[in-house]
């Protein structure tokens, strides 16, 4: 159980914690970006035509950056980390399918290449060719997945809001 | 990292991932309050229960993003109305006029316009309009009527035509600024949209106002 970290799963653990961080503070950024141009953010949302009643666009928009915000708060505090990473995969995977969706009704209108397709996807950082976009999400996917399998627990405020035997050693 | 976790049994998994679940739940709890009070505290933030579309809320095939998309994507024709023609169309339907840039240098060279009774209105935000409106344009952000009805409101009630304009093309912002004045009692056949917008305005090589309304500061684009 207690068995000494070797010096190959100790570089993998600070390399945890520079993804955790990482992550955090590009869903920091690009939730503030939303969150600081709301109607900006409201106007984009409407695209994608999945709400129709204004209460739940409004609240969409209005929510769903700040909630961003706040996962990304978690993760650069190291504050249920598990929990956060999974709740950003969950995110994550319908805004994919969604965006994914938009650029294939875009590509069918202009009858170009799928990776041509450039558009402000209402995801942060403005206008982005699909293929980039995709690649990013992926890579968002995989540090989000790399810390739902329990790594980066250094420096973390506190990793697991119930810890057990498994993660009480987080402070290590 | 696998040396670090210890061999577990799968009542132990179940658990596990019963907590981690339940860990999942409390983030989105806590994310959704923290998310509602950010935005009722942000001075930008939305109102809920406000319509900010009054006209139509969802338009899929033409939404204004997707025809902005396709325009920047090419220069190749569009399998589906012009922005301009589906402005007009809408325009039509609420019982309002749309305008080409030679109407609007018409109105804004009236002598009626000095004396109030033409009066513009530009629907763009703050950000905008502070960078060049045309001259003697009142501003009107429509996501945010309330912070420039004082101003506004008594300036339409008392003009007989009122030209509002956004940013030409797919915006659609003049409209709802429009059906905004119209909700508030307005006349709607005093109500005028300028499609071309600004871009045509300042295309064209007629001055723009910098900075508040009336400010003096004015220029030509070109210059």
């Amino acid at each position: 159980m207690n068995t000494k970290p070797t010096p190959l799963s100790r570089v993998a653990d600070n390399f945890a914690v520079l993804a955790r961080w990482l992550l955090g503070a590009a869903f920091l950024y690009l939730g503030l970006n939303k969150a600081l141009h709301p109607v900006e953010f409201l106007k984009l949302i409407r695209q994608y035509d999945i709400v129709q009643d204004h209460l739940w666009l409004n609240s969409i928009a209005a929510a769903l950056p700040w909630f961003e915000v706040f996962c990304g708060l978690l993760l650069l505090a190291g504050v249920a980390v598990r929990g956060t990473a999974l709740m950003l995969i969950l995110m994550l995977v319908p805004f994919t399918v969604l965006v994914f969706r938009r650029a294939l009704a875009i590509k069918s209108a202009m009858a170009i290449a799928f990776c041509a397709v450039k558009f402000d996807c209402g995801c942060g950082n403005g206008e982005v060719y699909i293929c980039h976009k995709l690649l990013e999400n992926l890579w968002w996917l995989i540090l989000a997945g790399w810390l739902l399998a329990g790594t980066g627990q250094k420096f973390c405020l506190r990793y697991s809001l119930m810890p057990s035997s498994t993660t009480n050693r987080s402070m290590e | 990292m696998k040396d670090h976790l210890p061999e577990s049994t799968a009542p132990d998994r179940r658990h596990s991932t019963g907590r981690l679940w339940l860990e999942v739940l409390i983030v989105a709890l806590a994310g959704a309050v923290f998310a509602f009070a950010a935005n009722g505290i942000s001075p930008r933030g939305l109102m809920l229960a406000r319509n900010y579309f009054p006209a139509q809320i969802n338009r899929p095939a033409t939404a204004p993003g997707t025809i902005a998309v396709l325009r920047d994507l090419t220069k190749a024709s569009l399998p589906v109305l012009s922005p301009v023609e589906l402005l007009a169309v809408r325009l039509k339907e609420q019982g309002m006029q749309l305008l080409d840039g030679g109407q609007v240098k018409q109105l804004f060279q009236d002598p009626q316009f000095k004396t109030g009774n033409i009066v513009f209105v530009d629907a763009r935000d703050e950000t905008h309009y502070h960078e060049g409106h045309i001259p003697g344009a009142y501003e009107f952000d429509p996501y945010y009527p309330e912070k420039y009805f004082t101003n506004v409101f008594p300036a339409c009630q008392a003009a007989k035509q009122i030209v509002v304009y956004c940013n030409g093309g797919d915006c659609d912002d003049s409209e709802s600024a429009a059906l905004t004045l119209r909700d508030v009692g307005i006349p709607v056949s005093r109500l005028f949209i300028y499609g071309g917008g600004i871009p045509e305005w300042t295309t064209n090589g007629w001055p723009v106002e910098i900075g508040a309304r009336n400010s003096g500061s004015l220029r030509r684009p070109n210059q």
